[in-house]
């Protein structure tokens, strides 16, 4: 198989539709999947900010170092798609509501539900810290260069927001986490 | 709930949702096609410029045709010219060999 980077080089130097669009082929879940952790559920938006991620990739693919890695680099352009977003639509509410925490949790064992509930208790910088640490199985090295934040800071989010999904899925219930990750193991295994 | 346990169980639980092969396959063809898009809007806006650039050329070249005939007719005998057409010859080959940085890729 040719490697991203071979890829990379065969966009730059010779506009290369097909190798870009395999790489698009190749990464599109992880930057659909984080942008939509980030958007909290809201898969629309958070496509239409991976269709911005790699057309910007597709701008700026020159200025990527051979040295550097092309997962990090497009995560980069994801987080900060999503930080210019909130913040042109920080005004408005462009978030999925905030958990309800009267109805029962039990209803939400469905993951789809239950992520985006989750995610909405932290904060933006926790949650882009959680999913790149659980969901893309980062380093905290690299979740700092992605999220342009020093080392410490980025363990004290994954940490406060570790400790706040865990308290509410025990004040809740928390069976309820055995459930969800038992229900997509099972898809996970029947895909 | 014990640490590692609360880890792998977050592991799970924060795990992208896979998409299916039509989804991927409709993403890919929406970026590809703004792609597409964004290049022709390129080669239009780079014909626009260069069709600006020649037509203003063409019009210097009219106005200053006079004095170039004169230069190279009268003013210039035939071994000066020669030796102005060889030295912008070299110009052009030394240019282009030293913008021509592309390395070959092996496939």
């Amino acid at each position: 198989m040719i490697s991203d980077m071979e890829l990379v080089a065969r966009v730059t130097g010779f506009n290369d539709q097909a190798a870009f669009q395999e790489l698009v082929q190749r990464h599109q879940a992880a930057i659909r999947g984080f942008l939509g952790r980030l958007m909290r559920g809201d898969h629309g938006t958070a496509d239409d900010l991976a269709q911005e991620t790699f057309l910007m990739a597709y701008r700026k693919m020159h200025t990527l170092k051979s040295s550097g890695s092309l997962v990090s680099w497009l995560h980069t352009i994801a987080y900060r798609q999503f930080l210019q977003f909130t913040r042109k639509h920080s005004r408005q509410q462009v978030m999925a509501e905030p958990p309800d925490q009267g109805s029962d949790p039990r209803q939400a064992v469905d993951a789809e539900i239950l992520v985006p509930r989750l995610m909405s208790l932290v904060s933006s910088e926790e949650r882009a810290c959680l999913t790149l640490a659980y969901a893309a199985g980062m380093s905290h090295h690299e979740i700092g260069e992605i999220t342009d934040m020093p080392l410490g800071t980025v363990k004290s989010h994954i940490q406060r927001g570790k400790n706040k999904l865990q308290k509410w899925l025990i004040k809740h219930d928390h069976s309820i986490s055995d459930k969800a990750t038992a229900k997509l193991a099972k898809e996970a295994h029947r895909a | 709930m014990p640490e590692d346990t609360f880890d792998h169980s977050l592991e799970q639980l924060l795990g992208y949702p896979d998409s299916t092969r039509a989804e991927s396959g409709e993403f890919v063809a929406t970026v590809m096609k703004q792609v597409r898009q964004e290049q022709r809007t390129r080669k239009l806006i780079l014909f626009s410029f260069g069709l600006v650039g020649a037509l203003f050329g063409l019009a210097g070249a009219l106005i200053l045709s006079e004095k170039i005939t004169w230069l190279f007719t009268e003013a210039l005998s035939g071994t000066m010219t020669m030796q102005a057409v060889l030295i912008v010859v070299a110009a052009l080959a030394f240019y282009t060999w030293f913008m021509n940085d592309d390395l070959p890729l092996e496939h």
